[in-house]
């Protein structure tokens, strides 16, 4: 810690449905302005997590702090916007009344700014609640989870139902609360979902934070394919011995290889010829999202049995 | 949040108060023949059935004095178990129904007390409740005076509150068991079978001896026992049931409060 407050504190945090497990001992510190990714396949402890935070349901062991209070103190909910894994809408009252509803519970949103949402989001708030499409119903979730401009966005599996279109527009308001130093918390099951938006990104799995990673990170650590093709036929002795590169074919006026990481060594290598064409691969960041998950996977396995 | 909470229960709200409304005006309006031809009822009345069930019913007694039509039609069986039943639905709505249907989750997430937030939802179901059992009343009363029944407004009045605060009392219990439990059917069953087992009670159960004491245990006793139709408000047994109510709401709020949500 540098003086700053974390956005969310687990210390510890376990909990167990009877015999079964749902979390176990999660230490995790999401810091302000951050946008957080949690990762894990379906059943890992991703809600569990979030219920915990926003005192749904009361941990086993351990404790979570929300924006500097214990979350078992009310109060400090009306900064946070939440949008639940599975939202549940029912009822003939109209789908603009209910975000409204909740507004005024949270102490107010500035006027306009639904309707401001429901027009960015193409979501039409005059259907009854109880027949909204599923697309809709998300993206009435999304309303209520964004209007009053909290500090703390927990969102869970927040593109599920959206468009690949609305998909872009909500992650661009992800990162307009960023910009405007807010906090985002979000879970996914597949990391390409939240690795563009994301500033860590954390791995859980079978109840237990595996990983921790900066995305940053996470690319430098990514493999790549690469090509380069040239204006003459280069010298194969020019990239050999390069650091990070693998499986490098020179053949004529073109290079193939594999990076390891930051592609800088083979860049400064190309640059002294006349590069006239450059492909690269994105890094494949599911890949090493998948390591991580057999890895720890064998490990815990293990631990399973009670 | 109470009104909110009130527009959720309103359709159910309307729809037992237009039954319960309609049973009223059908029954005591039969008073009118029944109070032509005494000699035809009284004696009839009794015939037709069997002991057992003449004790349910409460006795029969006296059918055709008005108030004692009233009682027997209305007050006695039909009326309670019909506000009851509307008690039970409603009280569902509060909690435990969404709770199963996953509308529940948001509602614990605002900045709002576990506790308050049950008090304010159980606010709700006591206004509607008051409202049905007040549109009743005044269906009640107009009919009894249509057909000149020569019951007074203060004696219905005080028949009605015991149906009020009776129908009260098993909603809360219905909301109580859901907010312990999450789920409708427990509350629905304690609330059944508690129902039926106090009216058994109180009623043919209390020529058992063995089973006299049962009826302490009944909210049915000190609904009816005190006769309200003839002897007006029975302040003291209407306390009880509404501290019953008090004590089981409360109940509600602590369970309510340690409890996991939606799982």
């Amino acid at each position: 810690m540098t003086g700053m407050t974390a956005v969310v504190r687990a210390e510890g945090l376990t909990k167990y449905y009877g015999r079964r497990r749902g979390l176990e001992d999660l230490d995790l510190e999401i810091r302000p302005g951050e946008i957080f990714g949690y990762l894990g396949p379906n059943g890992a402890g991703k809600t569990t997590t979030i219920r915990l935070v926003l005192d749904v349901i009361r941990p086993t062991r351990g404790q979570v702090h929300v924006l500097g209070a214990p979350s078992r103190d009310p109060s400090v909910r009306a900064r946070i916007g939440y949008l639940p894994g599975e939202l549940a809408l029912e009822g003939r009252e109209k789908a603009g009344d209910y975000p409204r509803f909740l507004g005024k519970a949270r102490g107010g949103v500035p006027p306009g700014r639904i309707e401001a949402l429901a027009e960015r989001l193409d979501a039409d708030l005059g259907v009854p609640m109880g027949r909204l499409s599923k697309g809709n119903r998300q993206k009435v979730g999304l309303i209520q989870a964004f209007m009053h401009e909290p500090e703390l966005l927990i969102l869970d599996e927040p593109t599920s139902g959206l468009d690949p279109l609305m998909q872009q527009e909500f992650l661009a308001m992800v990162r307009e609360v960023r910009a405007s130093g807010r906090t985002v918390l979000m879970s996914s099951h597949v990391l390409a979902e939240v690795e563009d938006v994301s500033d860590r990104v954390g791995i859980v799995r079978a109840g237990r934070l595996v990983a921790v990673e900066d995305v940053s990170a996470l690319r430098e650590k990514a493999v790549r394919r690469v090509e380069l093709h040239f204006d003459a036929p280069v010298p194969p002795e020019a990239f050999h011995g390069l650091p990070g590169v693998r499986d490098l074919r020179v053949e004529g006026a073109s290079v193939r290889g594999t990076v390891d990481g930051r592609p800088d060594a083979l860049i400064k290598a190309a640059a002294k010829f006349t590069v006239v064409h450059l492909a690269s691969a994105p890094p494949d960041l599911e890949e090493i999202f998948l390591t991580y998950y057999s890895d720890e996977g064998r490990h815990d396995d293990r631990q399973d049995a009670p | 949040m109470i009104a909110k909470t009130l527009r959720e229960y309103r359709r159910a709200l309307i729809g037992w108060t237009a039954g319960i409304g309609a049973y009223m005006v059908l029954y005591v309006s039969v008073y009118a023949s029944v109070k032509e031809s005494p000699e035809v009822y009284g004696p009839a009345a009794l015939a037709k059935f069997p002991e057992g069930m003449r004790d349910l019913l409460g006795g029969l007694q006296d059918f055709t004095s008005g108030p004692g039509y009233l009682q027997t039609t209305v007050y006695q069986l039909f009326l309670p178990f019909l506000f009851l039943a509307c008690a039970m639905i409603v009280a569902n709505r509060a909690l435990a129904q969404p709770e199963e249907a996953g509308t529940l989750e948001l509602l614990v997430t605002l900045p709002v007390s576990r506790g308050r937030l049950l008090l304010r939802r159980y606010a709700a179901l006591v206004i509607g409740l008051a409202a049905v059992a007040a549109v009743t009343l005044l269906v009640t009363w107009a009919m009894a005076e249509a057909v000149e029944m020569e019951v007074p407004f203060g004696r219905i009045l005080a028949a009605h509150t015991g149906v009020l605060l009776l129908g009260l009392f098993f909603g809360t219990v219905t909301m109580a068991v859901g907010a312990a439990t999450g789920r409708k059917g427990p509350g629905m069953a304690v609330t059944g079978v508690w129902a039926v087992l106090g009216y058994v009670a109180v009623t043919a159960g209390q020529s058992v001896d063995a089973l006299a004491w049962l009826k302490w245990l009944s909210p049915f006793h000190y609904y009816g026992s005190g006769q309200p139709l003839y002897n007006g408000l029975p302040v003291g047994d209407y306390l009880v049931l509404a501290g019953a109510t008090a004590v089981l709401a409360l109940t509600a709020v602590l369970a309510f409060d340690r409890r996991d949500v939606g799982v």
